[in-house]
């Protein structure tokens, strides 16, 4: 039991840091991210090849996976040069992330195609004891969940923080007061990027073996679930969000206690439904979420912040 | 070769004719892109496989009836999901929409499982003409497409339904004033959309095989055609689709197939960078 509770830690922290980092671009900044699980799947992907193929360590393979998403990122976040409608950057982050999937897919020369990357090897393997490694894991999972909310969050209530912010609610008047919105959002959409790589380095790490059937579609709808139970713009309120999306696909795990009939296929397909249903009445019912976005607040009497 | 796979292109294109005239006649009453399109799309295939394959009913019967009873079923999906949330801005409908496409495509698995599985219908072998060789699918797929939009056409401009459809997308308070009220072009919307979908979803299905993805692997070319066309305008989409599908099929003669779906993505990106409001639309303007 214990050990199931650490795994489920382990991957608890990696859903929310795709979370937070979710929360930064579609939350903070106004940018919707259907190609999610194609920046997630790239960051796997390069972690694990510049540690296979490359011959790099755990520690320089994040860090270029985190650089990698952030670029693609970056060049996506491009095309909003003339259109500024988050419907149609939507489609475009689901077609982009789409490709990705394909390569991951197809390319077998560098990523083994379908049967995927396997022997990835695992941050300080060495030094920790394999029976202890799990804990290990959930650990630096937690550490880094916890920097990463931190460090978003200070970039939030940064200067750019409200560049971010008035972008996401007006760009029209961001840029009529001088800011430049393009360069904006290419910055806060390769800030999330690098985050989202980070998360894709933890899963390799990890799971030891990737392919691409980890890394479907529904990766989007447990993130964007997140974001939108936790509060869109509270950035720690998404570990609350990923918290309770985990909650509801492990205790649908107990419908094949009640329905011993269901196949593996049919549960799996039955937990997505419940992570769709619940998406749409947390939308209908809920849309602020658990917590709520961070506000600048000025104390009258001393005419300081509050924090 | 060209032309065999100019004409594979074409069949392609009219395919997703259909869902994309869809996605822009929803785009254009109810502002929002539709994601939940694809889960519909295999919905109503898988459907017309439980009335045809299962229960034996000829592929057209099936096909027909099942065509409007979901348009019935996606008035009923609208109110459901989408109506609670009309006031709350386009982001949040996409991202309900993307939600509930996964629920449906994931509907059908729970049902039917992975397994491609095809309708039972008669096969016939494929002719030739002019070196082309057609298969009966594709003559069925583009008969049927052409005819359907050819009834859209005719609904759009000279039925006041169609008037009335239109005339909510370009200013629904005017519309108002005119006394056309809404709720009910939405309701007309969804159950006309929900049609278009139910046939495409059997003309893909008939195209390829018939399994749950089948209809979300679509979203990416069909949304591309639309918005190379001009969200919201009939005609556009139209042209975008056979652009789209043209341009898909004659790509795998310089790029490796399975990439395919890149040709509609950097489409998209150079209409957007170069002429956002599509070929046919109008310059967007919020309001």
């Amino acid at each position: 039991m214990i050990s199931y509770l650490v795994l489920m830690g382990i991957v608890l922290c990696i859903l929310a840091i795709v979370a937070v980092a979710l929360n930064f671009q579609w939350g903070s900044g106004g940018m919707v991210n259907f190609g999610l699980a194609g920046f997630y799947t790239l960051g796997a992907y390069t972690c694990a090849l510049l540690m296979l193929k490359a011959g790099g360590n755990t520690f320089f393979a994040t860090l270029g996976a985190m650089t990698m998403v952030a670029a693609a990122s970056a060049l996506i976040a491009l095309v909003t040069i003339r259109v500024t409608e988050e419907d149609y950057f939507a489609i475009v982050t689901l077609g982009a992330g789409e490709m990705l999937r394909l390569v991951s897919l197809n390319e077998d020369w560098l990523t083994n195609g379908a049967l995927g990357l396997t022997g990835i090897p695992r941050p300080l393997a060495s030094l920790v004891p394999f029976e202890y490694y799990h804990y290990f894991l959930l650990a630096l999972g937690a550490v880094l969940l916890g920097g990463t909310v931190w460090l978003l969050q200070r970039i939030g209530r940064s200067p750019f923080g409200r560049i971010m912010r008035a972008v996401r609610e007006d760009d029209v008047v961001a840029a009529t007061l001088g800011k430049h919105v393009l360069w904006a959002r290419v910055r806060i959409f390769a800030i999330g990027g690098a985050f989202i790589g980070l998360a894709g380095s933890l899963h390799a790490f990890y799971y030891q073996y990737i392919d691409p059937t980890q890394f479907s579609n529904i990766v989007i709808a447990y993130a964007f679930m997140s974001v939108i139970a936790g509060g869109r713009g509270a950035l720690s309120g998404s570990i609350l969000g990923a918290a309770f999306v985990m909650l509801l696909l492990e205790g649908s795990r107990f419908a094949k206690d009640l329905i011993p009939a269901l196949s593996s296929d049919q549960l799996a397909a039955i937990r997505i439904i419940i992570i769709g249903v619940g998406l749409i009445l947390v939308l209908i019912y809920r849309p602020q979420g658990f917590l709520r976005e961070y506000r600048l607040q000025v104390d009258v009497a001393s005419g300081k912040m509050k924090t | 070769m060209f032309a065999q796979i100019a004409f594979n292109g074409l069949v392609t294109g009219v395919i997703i004719t259909l869902p994309a005239l869809a996605v822009t006649l929803l785009f254009g009453v109810l502002k929002f892109p539709n994601f939940a399109i694809g889960g519909m799309m295999t919905v109503a295939a898988y459907m017309v496989f439980a009335l045809n394959a299962q229960l034996g009913w000829p592929l057209v019967v099936a096909a027909a009836i099942v065509a409007v009873v979901f348009g019935g079923l996606s008035i009923v999906i609208d109110q459901l999901t989408f109506k609670p949330l009309r006031d709350r801005g386009g982001i949040t409908l996409m991202v309900a929409s993307l939600g509930l496409g996964l629920i449906l495509e994931n509907i059908a698995r729970v049902f039917y499982g992975n397994a491609a599985r095809s309708f039972a219908y008669e096969l016939a072998r494929p002719f030739r003409f002019l070196d082309i060789r057609m298969n009966r699918e594709q003559m069925i797929a583009m008969i049927v497409a052409v005819v359907a939009m050819a009834a859209m056409y005719v609904l759009l401009t000279r039925m006041p339904i169609g008037r009335a459809m239109r005339a909510v997308a370009d200013n629904p308070a005017l519309a108002l004033v005119r006394g056309i009220e809404s709720p009910h072009i939405i309701r007309w919307t969804n159950f006309i959309a929900g049609v278009l979908l139910a046939i495409a979803g059997v003309l893909v299905g008939m195209d390829r095989a018939l399994e749950p993805p089948v209809g979300n692997n679509y979203l990416v070319p069909v949304f591309a055609a639309a918005i190379l066309g001009g969200l919201g305008s009939p005609l556009g989409a139209f042209a975008g689709a056979l652009i789209i599908g043209l341009l898909s099929e004659l790509s795998t003669l310089v790029i490796a197939p399975n990439y395919r779906i890149g040709v509609p993505l950097v489409v998209i990106a150079l209409i957007l960078v170069f002429r956002p409001q599509g070929l046919f639309g109008q310059p967007y303007i919020r309001k």
